[in-house]
């Protein structure tokens, strides 16, 4: 199978206070057509560095950064970001423009019907047609995630970064909208990049899992979840892999 | 699967509440001024002042409308209006790309926050006297006053502005593909525009006082004078009357500058966006 993404060898650091701190420490990685991997790993590991480094966002040490085997340096369309703030959209542009204004921008080939109706398809897909006029600040913060997550789908990017885009989400907003990516997941064929810090996120979303050490992070361990859907946190097979990713994830007992 | 945000659903109703509160205070206002009205007639009829130097308002009122008739003051408002169209319009484009440049070198940036500190305090008519010796008399000694008092309180606004964008916004917009232009334009501006609108508040009020004043001290510029030469032209002749009613134009252009002018554009931008500084 074609690789989508290649990482090879990443190195990261950052100058701190005089001293250099080295974040990420020789990570390889490699994603194919619908992967979708979540990232785990203790808090200030340098996850989000890694798909920030990933999106060109930071400038790396050492190492390469392949999308379809050509090399990248600086940030674009192809490698899209969801970030975890609610502060994202363009505030003076309601959910349809802020849809529609980087299609426009990507997609000057297209004629101005189509870019509408792939506005429209993924403004559907997020449940959000209702809402389309309506400005972020008359949204609440799931649905200013979901018009981030449609914004970005609707570009067509070949990897989709996720930087704990439901991390400040109530809980029950939070299962909604793992459901709806999930959903989203199965239309497309996207590949997806979701950094948590959830265990049982990590599981119920992701088709691989990576857990990263502590910095200098490198890859502890990287499971492929053959859980079959839809995966239910009371089965065994759920369970042991929580306790496996637990494990390793070296969390302090109390 | 939806949640219901219960301030999108009741917009129409938040907005009408707030227009009826809005006309209730629209009313104080104008019974404010119509109270000094009447008693300003009433003490330059019946008060010990000289009815001279301080005419009634209702003369004054005659007055006002004689020179509106005649379109002598309309003359001189135009011309007022037009050369500070002409030095707010200059002076924006000058602050925008200076402040460009500023987000741009740092070096540059030094530079112009000795500048700043220089001439941000400085009123423009304070500096008339350099300016007529270098480019004389006439209006665009006046536009360059206009200019000096435009540039500086928004400069500083709008560095504020752009000091203050989310990370999260620059890098979307470089995500989703725009060139540098592109993001300054269409991210940056947008996001720092409740500081660069601030700014050009205290602008507009700076250089509209610049105006008048270096109009007065000016005279008229060839044949044609603005508001301030207006009402030292009257004074001169001791058309008192006429001297109040150039004044109640200048303070009429003001109030509907500040409460239209600037209030709809508030209306259209921050309060529709839900922004605040």
């Amino acid at each position: 199978m074609r690789k989508v993404l290649e990482v090879e060898g990443l190195n990261k650091s950052f100058r701190m206070n005089k001293k250099n701190i080295h974040v990420l420490n020789n990570i390889s990685l490699s994603l194919i057509k619908r992967d979708f991997l979540t990232v785990l790993g203790p808090s200030g590991c340098g996850k989000s560095t890694l798909i920030r480094c990933i999106c060109c966002f930071e400038k790396i040490d050492g190492g390469v950064i392949k999308v379809d085997g050509m090399l990248v340096t600086r940030p674009g369309p192809d490698r899209l970001m969801v970030f975890q703030e609610f502060n994202q959209l363009f505030h003076w542009k309601t959910v349809w423009e802020n849809i529609i204004y980087p299609l426009n921008l990507n997609h000057r080939n297209k004629t101005k019907k189509e870019r509408e109706e792939i506005a429209s398809k993924f403004l559907e897909m997020v449940n959000l047609k209702d809402f389309k006029n309506a400005y972020p600040r008359q949204l609440s913060g799931g649905m200013c995630q979901r018009v981030a997550i449609a914004r970005a789908l609707a570009i067509g990017p070949k990897i989709l970064l996720m930087d704990e885009p439901f991390g400040a989400l109530d809980a029950q907003t939070r299962s909604i909208l793992q459901k709806e990516l999930m959903d989203i997941w199965n239309k497309t064929d996207i590949t997806i990049i979701f950094i948590t810090h959830n265990i049982q996120e990590s599981i119920l979303l992701g088709n691989k899992i990576m857990v990263l050490s502590r910095i200098p992070a490198a890859i502890k361990v990287l499971v492929d979840n053959t859980i079959p859907f839809p995966r239910m946190p009371e089965t065994p097979e759920f369970m042991d892999l929580w306790k496996e990713l637990y494990s390793t994830l070296d969390v302090k007992r109390f | 699967m939806k949640e219901i945000n219960p301030d999108y659903k009741n917009h129409s109703k938040i907005r009408l509440a707030l227009s009826s509160k809005n006309l209730r205070e629209l009313w104080i206002k104008i019974g404010f001024i119509v109270g000094v009205m009447i008693i300003w007639e009433v003490i330059a009829r019946f008060g010990r002042v000289s009815s001279t130097l301080f005419p009634p308002i209702s003369t004054i009122g005659i007055a006002l409308w004689d020179n509106i008739i005649t379109g002598e003051i309309l003359e001189h408002l135009l011309y007022s209006l037009y050369l500070i169209f002409i030095g707010i319009g200059i002076g924006i484009v000058l602050t925008f790309i200076l402040t460009v440049l500023y987000m741009i070198y740092k070096p540059f940036a030094n530079i112009l926050d000795i500048v700043i500190s220089i001439m941000h305090p400085l009123p423009g008519i304070a500096l008339l006297p350099i300016i007529m010796l270098i480019v004389g008399l006439g209006a665009k000694a006046i536009v360059i006053v206009i200019i000096q008092s435009v540039i500086w309180p928004v400069m500083v606004n709008s560095i504020a502005g752009f000091r203050s964008i989310p990370i999260t916004q620059v890098e979307l917009g470089r995500n989703i593909g725009m060139s540098e232009l592109r993001l300054v334009c269409s991210v940056m501006i947008p996001n720092a525009f409740p500081h660069i609108f601030a700014g050009l508040k205290i602008a507009w009020s700076r250089s509209w006082r610049a105006l008048i004043g270096a109009e007065m001290i000016f005279g008229a510029t060839g044949l044609v004078g603005g508001l301030g030469w207006y009402i030292y032209k009257k004074r001169y002749f001791l058309e008192i009357p006429d001297v109040f009613a150039g004044l109640l134009v200048i303070v009429a252009i003001g109030i509907i500058v500040e409460e239209v002018v600037m209030k709809q554009i508030e209306k259209r931008t921050i309060v529709k966006w839900g922004v605040t500084v």
